[in-house]
C-alpha cells in the first residue's frame, strides 16, 4: 500500500517528461495527482481502520500520524496540481515559460510530492534524507524563474536549510548513540517502532543536547525564528503553487520532524525540558512576525511572515501539551495548510492580474476579480483566526491548553501578538482588496482552474469552522495518542 | 568497542592529521588547495572509516569507506574544479576575515570544541578526542562559511561541515545503519551537483559568484 503511495508521484513525473505538448503534460500531471490523491486516502482509511501499517521489511511505516501527513500533503498536493494549470497556463501564454520549462516544472513538482510523502511514510529516523531531498527539489523548483531574486532567494533557502539539516543530523546521531547502548548496534535501531518502545530508558544528558540539535535543525525548515531567515525570501519567490506547497504542506513536513522527537524525548529527559524550549520558540516566532506582517510592503512576504507565525503557534500548542494542546497543533497543522494554500492561490492570481507584489500598489481586488476577491477576504478572517473559521477554533483549543496548564504569561503574550498580528495582517489586505482598481487593470477572472482549486480549499476552511465530522475527531485523537 | 580503536595510536594520528588538513582549507588563498586539501581530509576519513571495518569486521562500514573515497574524495573534488574551471572565476578566496586571524579563531574554536565534549561526562574518554574533532570541523566548516565571499566556498563549508557529522557518527556509533549512511551519501551527492547547478546560474546572471551581491532581499 505504502509502496504504491510513493511510486504514484514518481511515475507521474516520468511520464510528464515524455509528454509532447502543454495538453499533454497537465493530463498527465492531473491524472497522477488524482491518483495519489485516491490512494492516500485509501491508505489513510486503512490506518485509521487496522492502526499501524509497516512493509517493505520495515523500511518504510504508517501511523496515525503518517497518515495524517499523507492526508494534508495529498489534498494540498491534488489541489497545487489543479492550480498549476491555471497558473503555469498562464504563463506559458505570456512566454514566461517555454514547453521545455513547463515539464521540467510538472516533473519536479511530482518528485517534489514524492519526497514530501517520503517523510511521512520513513520508519527510520533518517527521516533525515528525505527531508534534505525535499529541499533539493524545492529549490529546483525555485531557480525555474531566472529572475534575479528568485536566484538569490534559491541560493539562501539551499545554503540556510542545509546548514541547520546538518545539525539535525547531528541530533540524530546522538539519538542513534543513545538508541544503542540499550539496542545494541542493529539496523533498526533507528526506526521509529523499535526506538519508542525503549525510549524511556535512554540517557536524558544526550536525549537533551540531540532534542536541541534537532529543534535547531528541523526548526530551520520548519521557519522557527531566529532561523526563519530564508523563508520569506523562498515563500515569495517560488513560482506561486509552489509557495503553496512550501508555506502550506512542507513546513509541516519539518514541524512532523520535530514532534517524532519530542515525542521520543520526552520519553527520558522529561516533558518539562522539551516543552519549555518549544514554547521559547513559538512566542519567538509569532513575536517576530508581528513587525513583520504589520510593516509588510509585499504581500506574498507577508503571506510567508504569517507562516512564522503559524509554525510559531503549533510549536507552542505542542509545547503547552496535554490532549488540549497537542490536539490544537495537530488539527491546526491542517487547518494551517488549508487557509495558507488558499491565500498563496488568491495572491497568485492577483500577482498575474495586477503584475506586482507590492501591497499599496494593488487596489480593488474585489471589483476587479470577485470571485478571488472574496476568497481571499475569507481566507484573509480565517487566517488571522476570527470565528467562524476553522483556525479560531485550532487557536482557541491552543489557547485554552496554555491557560489550562497553567503557562498564564505565554498565553497572555500569544494572545496579544495574535491581536497584534490580526490588526496588521487585515489592514494590509482591505487595502488590496477595497477601494477602485487602477486604470489599465481589465475586469475578469484569471482562469476556472485556479478558481477550482480555491473554492476546494474555501470548502474545508468553512466547514471546519462549524463541524469537526467525527472520524476526523477520531483521527487526530489517535495522532494525539501517538504524539504523548 | 569503538572506544579501544579510537584509543590507538594511529587513529589519534589520523584524527590530528584530519584537523590539520582543516586548518589547511582555513589558511589557502588558492581555491584549488582548498579544493585539495577538502579531498585529502575526505581521504582520512575513509581511511579512519576503514580502520573501523576492519576491526570490528563489519562488511557495511567497508561499504562506507570505499564510498567515502569514491565520493567525497574523488567525485566532489573533481565537480569543484569542473566548476572552477567552467564559469573562469578568479581562482583566489576572497575573505571577509583574513588568512591569520582566521587560522587564530579555528584554534580557538578547537579547544572550545575539546573542552566542550569533555564536559559531557557519559561520553567514555577515549572517543571524546575524536569526537571533539568531530564537532570542531563542524564549527570551523560553519566559520568557513560565514567567512569567504564565494559561493564556492559555502559550498566547501557545508561539506567541511558534513565531514565532520562522519567523523563524530562513526566515532559514537561506529557509523550509521547502512540503509541511513547509503541516503546521506546520494544527499550529499545530489546536494553538491544541485549547488553548482545553482553557482552557474549565479554566475550567469550575477557575473560573479561573490555572495556580496545576493543581499537585495531583505524585511
Amino acid at each position: 500500500m505504502i509502496e504504491y503511495l510513493l511510486i504514484a508521484p514518481i511515475l507521474t513525473g516520468i511520464l510528464c517528461f515524455f509528454t509532447r505538448s502543454k495538453k499533454e503534460v497537465e493530463a498527465v500531471s492531473l491524472t497522477g495527482s488524482i491518483a495519489t490523491l485516491v490512494i492516500g486516502l485509501i491508505l489513510v482509511e486503512n490506518v485509521y481502520r487496522q492502526g499501524v501499517i509497516i512493509s517493505w521489511t520495515n523500511a518504510l511505516f504508517a501511523d496515525a500520524f503518517s497518515a495524517f501527513i499523507v492526508l494534508i500533503v495529498s489534498i494540498v498536493g491534488f489541489v497545487a496540481s489543479v492550480y498549476s494549470i491555471g497558473y503555469m497556463g498562464h504563463e506559458f501564454k505570456h512566454g514566461i515559460m517555454d514547453l521545455k520549462k513547463l515539464k521540467i516544472y510538472y516533473v519536479l513538482f511530482h518528485i517534489f510530492m514524492f519526497t514530501m510523502l517520503l517523510v511521512g511514510v520513513t520508519n527510520n529516523l533518517g527521516l533525515w534524507i528525505a527531508i534534505e531531498m525535499t529541499t533539493l527539489v524545492s529549490a529546483l523548483l525555485m531557480i525555474l524563474y531566472t529572475k534575479k531574486s528568485s536566484i538569490e532567494a534559491a541560493w539562501k533557502y539551499m545554503i540556510i536549510c542545509t546548514v541547520g539539516i546538518t545539525f539535525a543530523l547531528f541530533g540524530t546521531i546522538l539519538t542513534y548513540y543513545a538508541a544503542v547502548k540499550i539496542l545494541g548496534e542493529t539496523g533498526d535501531a533507528l526506526n521509529w517502532t523499535s526506538l519508542i518502545a525503549v525510549a524511556g530508558q535512554f540517557d536524558p544528558t544526550i536525549m537533551k543536547l540531540a532534542f536541541i540539535f534537532i529543534l535547531i535543525g528541523y526548526g530551520t525548515k520548519a521557519g522557527l525564528a531566529p532561523m526563519h531567515t530564508w523563508l520569506p525570501d523562498a515563500h515569495s519567490e517560488a513560482p506561486t503553487p509552489v509557495s503553496a506547497l512550501l508555506s502550506g504542506v512542507l513546513l509541516n513536513c519539518a514541524m512532523y520532524g520535530i514532534i517524532r522527537f519530542y515525542t521520543i524525548a520526552t520519553k527520558s529527559t522529561g516533558v518539562d525540558f522539551t516543552s519549555n524550549l518549544l514554547i521559547i520558540f513559538g512566542l519567538l516566532s509569532l513575536g517576530v512576525a508581528v513587525p513583520f506582517i504589520i510593516l509588510q510592503e509585499d504581500y506574498k512576504r507577508m503571506l510567508a511572515y504569517s507562516s512564522v507565525e503559524h509554525m510559531g503557534i503549533i510549536a507552542l500548542g505542542i509545547g503547552f501539551g496535554g490532549v488540549f494542546g497537542i490536539f490544537g497543533a495537530i488539527l491546526h497543522m491542517f487547518n494551517h495548510a488549508m487557509t495558507k494554500s488558499l491565500m498563496f492561490f488568491g495572491a497568485g492570481n492577483v500577482l498575474l492580474k495586477y503584475e506586482t507584489k507590492e501591497i499599496s500598489k494593488v487596489s480593488g481586488i474585489v471589483k476587479s476579480m470577485p470571485a478571488t476577491g472574496g476568497m481571499l477576504l475569507i481566507g484573509g478572517l480565517a487566517i488571522t483566526g476570527s470565528p467562524p473559521f476553522s483556525i479560531f477554533l485550532s487557536e482557541f483549543t491552543i489557547l485554552s491548553a496554555g491557560f489550562l496548564q497553567g503557562h498564564i504569561i505565554s498565553s497572555v503574550l500569544f494572545l496579544l501578538f495574535m491581536i497584534m498580528i490580526f490588526a496588521g495582517f487585515f489592514n494590509n489586505l482591505v487595502t488590496m482588496t477595497f477601494g477602485t482598481p487602477k486604470p489599465g487593470i481589465m475586469p475578469g477572472e484569471m482562469s476556472r482552474w485556479t478558481l477550482g482549486a480555491m473554492a476546494i480549499l474555501v470548502v474545508f476552511v468553512i466547514v471546519l469552522g462549524v463541524y469537526i465530522p467525527p472520524f476526523f475527531y477520531e483521527m487526530i485523537m489517535k495522532v494525539v495518542a501517538v504524539v504523548r | 568497542m569503538s572506544e579501544v580503536i579510537f584509543g590507538s595510536k594511529i587513529m589519534q594520528l589520523l584524527i590530528a592529521f584530519i584537523l590539520v588538513s582543516t586548518f589547511m582549507i582555513l589558511g589557502s588563498t588558492r581555491l584549488y588547495s582548498c579544493v585539495r586539501a577538502f579531498g585529502i581530509q575526505s581521504f582520512l576519513l575513509a581511511f579512519v572509516a576503514g580502520i573501523v571495518a576492519y576491526s570490528t569486521g563489519k562488511y557495511d562500514i567497508y561499504i562506507v569507506a570505499l564510498l567515502t573515497l569514491i565520493i567525497k574524495s574523488a567525485v566532489i573534488p573533481y565537480i569543484f574544479i569542473y566548476i572552477i574551471r567552467e564559469i573562469k572565476v578568479k581562482r583566489e578566496v576572497e575573505l571577509y576575515v583574513t588568512i591569520s586571524p582566521s587560522i587564530i579563531i579555528g584554534g580557538i574554536l578547537v579547544v572550545i570544541s575539546y573542552y566542550l565534549i569533555r564536559s559531557i561526562s557519559i561520553i567514555s574518554e577515549l572517543s571524546s578526542l575524536a569526537l571533539s574533532a568531530s564537532v570542531s570541523l563542524v564549527s570551523i566548516g560553519l566559520f568557513i562559511m560565514i567567512s569567504r565571499k564565494k559561493a564556492l566556498m559555502q559550498m566547501l563549508g557545508i561539506l567541511v561541515m558534513e565531514n565532520g557529522l562522519f567523523l563524530g557518527a562513526i566515532s559514537l556509533t561506529n557509523g550509521m545503519p547502512l540503509l541511513v549512511e547509503l541516503g546521506i551519501f546520494f544527499d550529499v551527492l545530489i546536494g553538491v551537483l544541485i549547488m553548482g547547478i545553482l553557482i552557474f546560474r549565479i554566475n550567469k546572471t550575477f557575473e560573479s559568484i561573490d555572495t556580496d551581491m545576493l543581499k537585495t532581499l531583505i524585511g
